[in-house]
């Protein structure tokens, strides 16, 4: 005869090997850092650093996985579902429609961390190929006839917004603040690009390993990455009179965070990134450190340039995204006028 | 590498010549560029075109990816992820039966058509591994939660089933309701309990050469449903079917399936003639035609409450079914054999009753078409335009189910109750398609005792016919 309690006994155990067969603990954890295009290096050496620097300080190993792809199809990648305990973005507007439309990161995340959560920043600048055989050295010979530019579709690309936006503010201030002309400037500039890849990774393989263009305009990291890895003897960097001070910014995606039991392991993470340690790493990727201390060992690394910021021409990446990169904006309208 | 180069680059000059589109690029070479300026303006149009091709390939391939798929057909109406880690799945199925008697000079049951079964599921699959089912059964102008369980699938051989659904023990019980051969159970089934809520691991060990399944239940008397138990006692059931020579290569031995299932519990009825209340606990078993020829006694219905008029489980039940099928091209047989034990209480007396039924079917498709466990698939569904007519199967079996001679008459009637029941059935099943059948068997029932003055139950001649379709 089988009682109450033996059945109860067969239940639990029954029921105890489903959930050890489910979930086998692990003293591992496991973090998911959703990121744009160009960053894959950067955070796979990072990665590796602060494991080890996890490990050494809590004993708990801990395995970082990756994505990269355009920042604004990243973003609604996340939105949709993928569950991002990080993202480390190119640009705020991106985190920002995480925050809104998902509500998996609260509004004011941007002041979490030092610096509006940008631990490193970057430029634009100009990637030519050896001898720049178009002569080009400012923003201004990019709209020439016969000159083939590569960028990416700042629909789906962070890196490709920043790009435009420095050519706006570029044309901006060499025009007397003239939207008009700006507009003008910007979209006979487009004419001349002949292929839109979804992300900044994407635009360096047209340029660099399809053959394809003039002229790749270029995260600064992407541009010495090209000329160090792939070759000093193809490509040159252009350091254009004016560019735009990108900041990419990183932040904790709150709920999958909380959801998955990683939120201190998060937010340590990308407090590594402020670290000697983590600015090093970003410096040798080519990301310009906030640290002044890792600043000054690679000053000869990063040329000066004289630098915007979104705040100061476009008043923040909210009013720059409904203007020139929402449906039906400037964007648009440049695009479809050139199709 | 440089003569395909040179081969892209003479393609591209028949591009231009032929006229065809071109990117959207930077401007020619312009007027008076050397052969060699416009020589290197042919050859970015065509990187430019290949990359583009290259790219609008990629779009095309992630959207492929990342879309929801949807489609109908004989599994039902499916939505299901791109990588397939979640699917949705809407099924369902109508019988509707005509059920006639002949020669009935007793009219125990009226002549009618009927919905039998009017099911409906909804089954799912979550982070690949978990897989839900909500079966409802709105047959007979009655809502019915049939099935509703979790079952997480960790491995082929690991599976854990909870909630409610069929308990693992007999054959013909756990054979799909549109799958069976026969309109109607044979009797073993109603000496099997139907379905129950419990927990279960189950899997198919060797490449499905052995399946097993062992759980917990709340325990049913024969041929019972339920959706909660009354009692605190519990049930185990535990089946265990092997196909000896599957994976073996012996063609006519593959299709052999042998097995053994048992159940053990405790099952205790309650009379309360303060509060007029009675739970029997126990069953009562009816023929193909839905009559009931065998009941315990009983005296609800006169309004009898007292415990010497009701009779009550009261102890230990176990049952116990070897079973067996065998389907070689377009024969198949299944034969399976079923013993009940239950412990009963008419106030002070008890006894150890066993009833035991058996079963043994055989079918045979004459239009050829594979036989097996499972539906037919017609060769040649149904379409008149072709001259096609689906699949024809004959059917035969005989069933038998005896109740223990010492059930009488202290714990039954022998003027109403049965002790001993023989059937044999034969039938056609039209498969038209193989969602679309047409069913129709002829069965003849006897019985030994069952009616008053020592004499037999009137003979049971039914005629039961099924239009089914499913989706």
């Amino acid at each position: 005869m089988i009682r109450s309690r033996i059945a109860a006994r067969l239940s639990v155990l029954l029921l105890g090997l489903g959930v050890l067969l489910a979930g086998p603990a692990h003293a591992e954890v496991t973090l998911l850092n959703v990121s744009y295009d160009p960053t894959r290096e950067l955070y796979q050496d990072f990665n590796v650093a602060f494991a080890k620097h996890w490990q050494e300080k809590t004993g708990v190993k801990v395995v970082v996985k990756q994505s990269h792809g355009g920042s604004g199809k990243q973003a609604r990648a996340v939105i949709d579902g993928l569950a991002a305990d990080v993202v480390t973005l190119a640009l705020a507007y991106d985190i920002d429609e995480i925050s809104g439309k998902a509500r998996l990161i609260p509004k004011n995340w941007q002041s979490r961390f030092p610096h509006n959560s940008a631990p490193y920043t970057s430029t634009i600048v100009f990637l030519v190929r050896k001898g720049n055989p178009k002569g080009i050295k400012d923003w201004n010979d990019l709209v020439r006839p016969g000159v083939s530019v590569i960028t990416p579709n700042p629909k789906t690309s962070g890196g490709a917004r920043w790009n435009y936006l420095a050519a706006w503010g570029y044309a901006l201030k060499k025009n007397g603040n003239d939207e008009g002309k700006a507009k003008e400037f910007v979209a006979r500039l487009f004419r001349n690009v002949p292929v839109l890849d979804s992300g900044a990774r994407g635009s360096t393989t047209t340029f660099v390993q399809r053959g394809i263009g003039d002229v790749f305009i270029s995260w600064e990291n992407e541009a010495f990455l090209a000329v160090n890895e792939l070759g000093k003897d193809r490509f040159e960097i252009v350091v254009p009179s004016v560019s735009i001070l990108a900041e990419p910014p990183v932040t904790v995606v709150d709920k999958v965070a909380k959801k998955r039991g990683t939120e201190a392991v998060s937010k340590a993470y990308l407090e590594y990134l402020y670290t000697p340690e983590g600015q090093e790493i970003a410096a040798r990727h080519y990301y310009r450190p906030r640290l002044a201390s890792v600043a000054a060992r690679y000053e000869k690394q990063f040329p000066k340039v004289n630098l915007f910021t979104i705040d100061d021409v476009f008043g923040g990446w909210q009013k720059a995204q409904k203007k020139h990169f929402a449906d039906g904006g400037v964007y648009d309208q440049i695009y479809l006028a050139g199709k | 590498m440089e003569k395909i180069r040179l081969l892209l680059l003479s393609l591209a000059v028949w591009g231009a010549i032929a006229g065809l589109p071109r990117p959207a690029s930077a401007e020619d070479a312009p007027r008076g560029a050397t052969i060699e300026e416009r020589l290197d303006a042919l050859d970015q149009r065509q990187r430019i075109l290949e990359r583009n091709w290259e790219l609008d390939k990629e779009s095309a391939e992630s959207k492929g990816k990342s879309a929801v798929v949807a489609g109908a057909g004989n599994d039902g109406f499916i939505l299901k992820s791109a990588a397939g880690g979640f699917q949705l799945k809407v099924g369902g199925f109508v019988q509707a039966d005509g059920r006639f008697f002949l020669d009935d000079e007793q009219k125990p049951a009226t002549n009618q058509f009927l919905i039998r079964r009017a099911f409906l599921n909804f089954e799912g699959t979550v982070n690949r591994i978990f897989v839900f089912r909500i079966q409802t059964d709105f047959g007979g102008g009655k809502t019915t939660l049939q099935d509703a369980y979790l079952d997480a699938r960790f491995a082929p051989a690991i599976q854990l089933l909870v909630g409610k659904t069929k308990t693992p023990f007999l054959l013909e019980r756990l054979q799909s309701a549109t799958d069976r051969r026969f309109v109607e159970l044979a009797f073993p089934n109603a000496l099997s309990p139907n379905r129950d809520i419990g927990a279960f691991l189950h899997g198919d060990l060797f490449n499905d050469t052995v399946r097993y399944a062992a759980g917990v239940f709340n325990g049913l008397p024969d041929g019972d449903t339920s959706d909660g138990d009354a009692a605190d006692d519990k049930d185990g059931a535990a089946r265990l079917f092997v196909h000896p020579f599957r994976n073996t290569g012996i063609e006519p031995l593959e299709g052999l399936g042998l097995g053994i299932a048992a159940t053990y519990g405790n099952q205790e009825g309650k009379v309360d003639a303060a509060k007029k209340s009675v739970t029997s606990s126990l069953p009562s078993y009816k023929t193909s035609g839905q009559n009931t020829f065998f009941s315990y006694r009983s005296g609800v219905d006169s309004g009898d409450f007292s415990a010497d008029n009701n009779v009550i489980a009261d102890g230990n039940r176990t049952r116990i079914s070897p079973q067996a099928y065998y389907y070689w091209g377009p024969f198949g047989l299944l034969g399976e054999y079923v013993r009940s034990r239950q412990e009963v209480r008419r106030n002070a007396d008890v006894a150890a009753l066993t009833n035991s039924a058996w079963q043994a079917a055989g079918y045979y498709v004459l239009t050829g078409e594979k036989n097996s466990f499972k539906h037919i698939n017609p060769a040649r569904p149904f379409d008149l335009s072709k001259g096609q007519f689906g699949a024809l199967e004959l059917a035969a079996r005989y069933s038998e189910l005896r109740v223990d001679g010492d059930a009488f008459p202290r714990y039954a009637d022998p003027a109403k109750s049965a002790g001993r029941a023989k059937a044999w059935a034969g039938g056609i099943n039209w498969y038209l398609t193989q969602k679309v059948k047409v069913a129709a068997n002829y069965e003849v029932t006897r019985f030994k005792g069952g009616a008053s003055g020592n004499r037999d139950r009137e003979t049971e001649k039914a005629v039961l016919s099924r239009f089914e379709v499913a989706f």
